[in-house]
């Protein structure tokens, strides 16, 4: 879990740097920087074998004004295959969507991703310059929603809040990503912060939200069981964007689990969550 | 490297303290005078004062207490004692010492301009030939003249001034001494450990210069009676009270107010003090947030101020005792509240000083401290039901016994005891709704036992050399940690003639309470963590030479070349996680560090109607062998700037009017940007991130180089009740925009995927913190 108190500060700091004229633009060099292959692949029980396979940019290198930034973005013609239970599945380079939320692939496989916990899973890819990206992980059990409870608040008693339960399991670290998103997934996180159980005190584990809903809304509340990895990977990523924005933070490489001779970046891991829609009535 | 084998300092110091119980058997038939130096007009101590014995050319000063101590043979004829000290008029008694004598002095302050050239001349000299290097002393008269931000006069940013200080970055209190981290300054105030000497994000010191008497800092050289910290002590007193009649001072400026109160309870016995400050924004601000209250486009502007309160009083008991009561208490308050969210943001400092000064005899001088300090932050947040309070706390209650003993006119010898017990809650968080059906906890406490003992002898060998050498044997225990440490120290001093010397030292520190600090920023949030068996004590060894050179008594040019090793030095990993977490250790690594200077060169005038000061450092500052950070080689920390100039000047025009000078030139800070970048999609229900920069080696890119010009003038006059002066500064009067931080800001555009965005250009932005700031002090006496 972060803390974002400093940002008012830092908010008005900027401010007021703004109103006196204290921001300009300056010409920097920045060191070299060889582009990297960039790796998201997230195993999602149910779904396609999938991975989007893209390239890192130099800082001040744009996309480009016209439509090709794809291709200049997409790695294409690699060779990507993923081995679990004793079986090597090859993911094809077909660009393919999804749209609810929007998510792009370019690379996909013709099996299902099987939900059983436990499995381990192996990515190798083999990019078109003769470099190799490999990784692992393995699939974990779903922690289940066991309640969502609506509650009006008994001050206004037109705003509710929406608690979500989970039951930990304290045999072993666990680390859960919570997602509230309003109206649609597509729609910008209410919130998303990471947790380790080693924060919590009991076995049941309350998220909740404030008194901000009206009756009608709708809730998606997800809860993502995470590898270590995985919550690595977020929070330095998120500590990155934070990182060249705020001089009082402290900025993050981006913590990858996949190697390997084409020094890539990115994620290989399982994605286990339950994810609850709820629409706010009494 | 050059470091001498713990087993070899041993030896050397066995040797030492043979040659000096040796000293101690041969001076036995002697006589003695002692007493304690006092300004006349308020009953102040005063340190550093010069006892001469004129025709001999043979002198001592008085110690932090006031006390001086002087031996003759028994027998000698009667003898002229010559009682100096900067801007006091110099006094001469005779005396015939035929046996030990008391003789407690006053000097009265001196306002003829001439006589201050005589004494400021001599504490030139004092300067030239003590075994003290790598000390940076400033007077009031100079901390309160200087041009300061918003007319806040600071003492540490005077220091910064100095040269082997920085300041990390613009406008703040940070110090980074010698290559050493913000941390590693051992700040104390009465005796008493300041953990956190800032206010405003570190803008501003804790310290209120109306209750400050004396600030001495070394930054080399360490005396053994200072430990637990690597690269720096800065040593502040307060002002003990006028123990003579009921005075006062104040000022208003632009952000805060100041108002100190003084008098005797007994005259010439006992006194007390009172000093406060309150910064007033916060008022402004409730008015106008009032003004626009209900306004639908009106954000409130949330609450910020700051205070501090010092006092002291002070009781001769007898003519052999004297106690000191002194404390310290400093809060910073940033609080936002509305009908739904409830913010509140305080932290600060306490401390709290018992000192007790027995002169056994003429001879010996002892001073038992109980000092307690704590520092602490709380955010407290309520949020429609829910509660986020994060909190962190260090406190210690020290104990020590230090003894001053004055063996013969050769040798001065210090020895003592400590001991701290030290108290830590490291980044305790509870979070979670007001009727408990959510709750998250994490955060770590800590206690440990810090022990010193130290003997240290200031041995004039002959007329022209002059050795200090001592030792400090520190402990820590932290169970199941423990730790012994021996750190000697040893300084020479060889006068080549009366206007030239020759200066060497070397000491080493031990460190066993570490800041863990986020960014190069000071911020209140930052943890005060223990050592513990992971977490070994830091050690620095650090060598100096130097040479001192006198130009017609009036300027000294002092040269110093260092280097200094760091070991154990304590760092995040990349993308620790501070907050949340049970086990803080898992986030750290453990490193080496290094920094050198061939030059470090201060040349100060103290006479005439110029004076100041100019000084430049060329230095090196590196930190490495960490296994988590680049590969575990060597980078440049923030603070490396390598070319620092300042220059210092103070005109008297009149005796109404002065004005004065700062200029500053430092290499850029280093900085860590990004690279590269990556556009990340996520995962379902998350937003697609444009950019997310891609950081490869730490602190590649440095910054512009930073200058700025300050510009003072004070008028000083009388009204009818009171002497007042109206200070106006100019803090960066050329408008010059010197880089606090530079970020890249993406512009971006939409994509045919809808909620996809992507960069179209990217810039750099410089943000600078401030621009030409004029302000304006009227300050007050009665």
């Amino acid at each position: 879990m972060k803390i974002n108190n400093l940002h008012l500060f830092i908010a008005l700091a900027t401010l007021f740097a703004t109103a006196c004229n204290l921001t300009k633009e300056v010409d920097i060099q920045l060191p070299d920087y060889e582009r990297q292959p960039v790796v998201e692949c997230y195993l999602e029980p149910g779904k396609p074998f999938r991975l989007l396979l893209s390239q890192s940019y130099s800082f001040f290198d744009p996309f480009g004004l016209d439509s090709t930034f794809l291709d200049k973005t997409l790695l294409s013609g690699a060779t990507v295959t993923i081995a679990y239970n004793g079986q090597t599945d090859t993911l094809f380079n077909n660009l393919s969507l999804d749209f609810s939320p929007l998510k792009i692939f370019n690379y996909t496989g013709q099996n299902i991703v099987p939900a059983t916990p436990g499995v381990e899973y192996t990515l190798a890819i083999r990019l078109p310059n003769g470099t190799a990206i490999a990784g692992s992980t393995t699939m974990l059990p779903l922690v289940p929603i066991d309640s969502v409870v609506v509650q009006f608040s008994p001050d206004i008693d037109t705003l509710a809040r929406v608690l979500t339960y989970i039951t930990d399991d304290r045999s072993t670290v666990n680390f859960y990503r919570r997602m509230l998103n309003y109206s649609s997934l597509d729609s910008f996180p209410e919130q998303d912060f990471l947790v380790s159980d080693r924060v919590v005190t009991s076995e049941k584990i309350a998220f909740g939200t404030g008194y901000e809903l009206k009756e009608g809304d709708t809730v998606f509340n997800t809860i993502y069981h995470i590898t270590p990895a995985f919550y690595d990977y977020v929070e330095s990523y998120q500590l990155a964007v934070i990182g060249n924005a705020n001089p009082f933070a402290q900025p993050s490489p981006i913590k990858s689990n996949v190697s390997g001779s084409g020094n890539p970046l990115g994620i290989f891991t399982c994605l286990v969550y339950q994810r609850d829609t709820t629409i706010v009535h009494r | 490297m050059f470091l001498l084998q713990t087993s070899d300092m041993k030896k050397l110091f066995s040797i030492l303290i043979c040659s000096t119980l040796f000293a101690t058997l041969s001076a036995q038939q002697a006589a003695t005078v002692s007493g304690v130096l006092t300004d006349a007009q308020t009953g102040e101590t005063l340190i550093g004062a010069s006892v001469e014995v004129l025709g001999l050319g043979k002198g001592n000063v008085s110690n932090e207490y006031g006390f001086y101590s002087f031996s003759f043979p028994v027998g000698t004829d009667s003898v002229a004692l010559r009682f100096t000290y900067i801007g006091f008029a110099t006094q001469i008694r005779k005396i015939k010492p035929t046996g030990n004598l008391k003789l407690n002095v006053s000097l009265r302050p001196e306002g003829a301009v001439l006589e201050e050239v005589v004494i400021k001349a001599n504490v030139l000299k004092e300067k030239l030939k003590s075994t003290e290097m790598s000390v940076a002393t400033l007077t009031t008269k100079e901390i309160k003249a200087l041009p300061a931000l918003f007319g806040e006069v600071d003492i540490i940013k005077i220091l910064q001034l100095k040269p082997g200080f920085n300041a990390g970055s613009e406008g703040t209190t940070g110090l980074f001494v010698r290559g050493g981290g913000g941390d590693q300054n051992l700040i104390v105030l009465d005796e008493a450990v300041v953990y956190n000497a800032n206010h405003l994000f570190g803008f501003f010191s804790t310290f209120n210069s109306d209750a400050v008497k004396d600030l001495k800092v070394y930054k080399g050289g360490f005396p053994a009676q200072y430990g637990g910290r690597l690269s720096s002590v800065i040593d502040v007193r307060m002002k003990e009270g006028n123990n003579q009649k009921f005075t006062g001072s104040g000022g208003l400026g632009l952000i805060s107010s100041r108002l100190t109160l003084e008098g005797p309870i007994q005259k010439d016995k006992s006194s007390f003090i009172v000093s406060g400050r309150r910064t007033y924004a916060d008022i402004i601000t409730r008015q106008i947030n009032k003004a626009n209250k209900g306004k639908a486009d009106y954000n409130p502007i949330p609450d910020y101020y700051f205070y501090d309160l010092n006092t002291k009083v002070n009781f001769t008991l007898s003519p052999r005792d004297h106690l000191y009561l002194s404390g310290y208490f400093g809060r910073d308050v940033f609080g936002f509240k509305n009908e739904t969210f409830d913010f509140r943001f305080d932290w600060g400092n306490a401390t709290g000083t018992a000192r007790w000064n027995h002169v056994f005899g003429p001879k010996l001088f002892a001073n038992t401290t109980f000092a307690y300090s704590d520092y602490q932050y709380n955010i407290k947040n309520t949020l429609q039901g829910f509660f986020f309070n994060l909190d962190s706390k260090v406190r210690d209650i020290n104990t020590k016994v230090d003894f001053y003993y004055q063996l013969s006119n050769r040798h001065t010898m210090r020895f003592g005891i400590s001991s701290t017990y030290h108290d830590f809650i490291a980044a305790r968080l509870k979070a979670g709704s007001n009727d408990g059906q959510v709750s998250f906890n994490s955060g770590q406490t800590f206690n440990g036992m810090e022990y010193g003992s130290y003997f240290a002898d200031e041995w004039a060998i002959n007329a022209r050399l002059k050795l200090s050498y001592g030792a400090r044997l520190s402990a820590w225990q932290n169970a199941p940690a423990f730790y012994v440490n021996f750190e000697p120290r040893a300084a020479a001093n060889f006068t080549l003639n009366k206007d030239w010397a020759v200066k060497a030292s070397y000491a080493r520190m031990n460190q066993y309470v570490h800041l863990l600090a986020s960014s190069g920023l000071s911020l209140p949030t930052d943890i005060w963590y223990p050592s513990t068996e992971k977490v070994k004590p830091e050690v620095s060894d650090q060598v100096a030479i130097g040479t001192t050179y006198l130009i017609n008594d009036k300027v000294l040019i002092t040269w110093e070349g260092w280097y200094k090793w760091l070991q154990n030095q304590v760092d995040f990993i990349d993308g620790a996680e501070l907050f949340g977490n049970d086990n803080l250790e898992s986030q750290l690594t453990i490193g080496k560090g290094y920094a050198f200077s061939p030059l470090e060169l201060e040349i100060e005038k103290k006479e005439g109607r110029l004076t100041g000061w100019i000084g430049y450092t060329l230095a090196w500052v590196k930190r490495g062998q960490y296994r988590d950070i680049n590969n575990g080689n060597y980078f440049s920390p923030r603070f490396d700037t390598r070319h620092n100039i300042s220059v210092v000047a103070l005109y008297n025009l009149s005796p109404r009017w002065q004005i004065t000078a700062t200029w500053v030139y430092t290499s850029g800070n280093i900085s860590w940007l990004p690279v590269g970048r990556v556009s990340i999609q996520g995962v379902p229900g998350e937003q697609f991130q444009p950019v997310v920069p891609v950081y490869s080696d730490r602190n590649t890119f440095r910054y512009p180089a930073y200058t700025r010009t300050d510009l003072g003038i004070v008028y000083k006059f009388r009204s009818k009740r009171l002497e007042n002066d109206l200070t106006l500064s100019v803090y960066n009067t050329t408008d010059r925009r010197n880089p606090y931080f530079i970020f890249l800001e993406p512009e971006l555009k939409d994509t045919q995927f809808p909620g996809v965005q992507i960069p179209d250009k990217i810039t750099a932005k410089q943000v600078s913190l401030f621009p030409i700031l004029p302000s304006l002090t009227w300050n007050f006496k009665f």
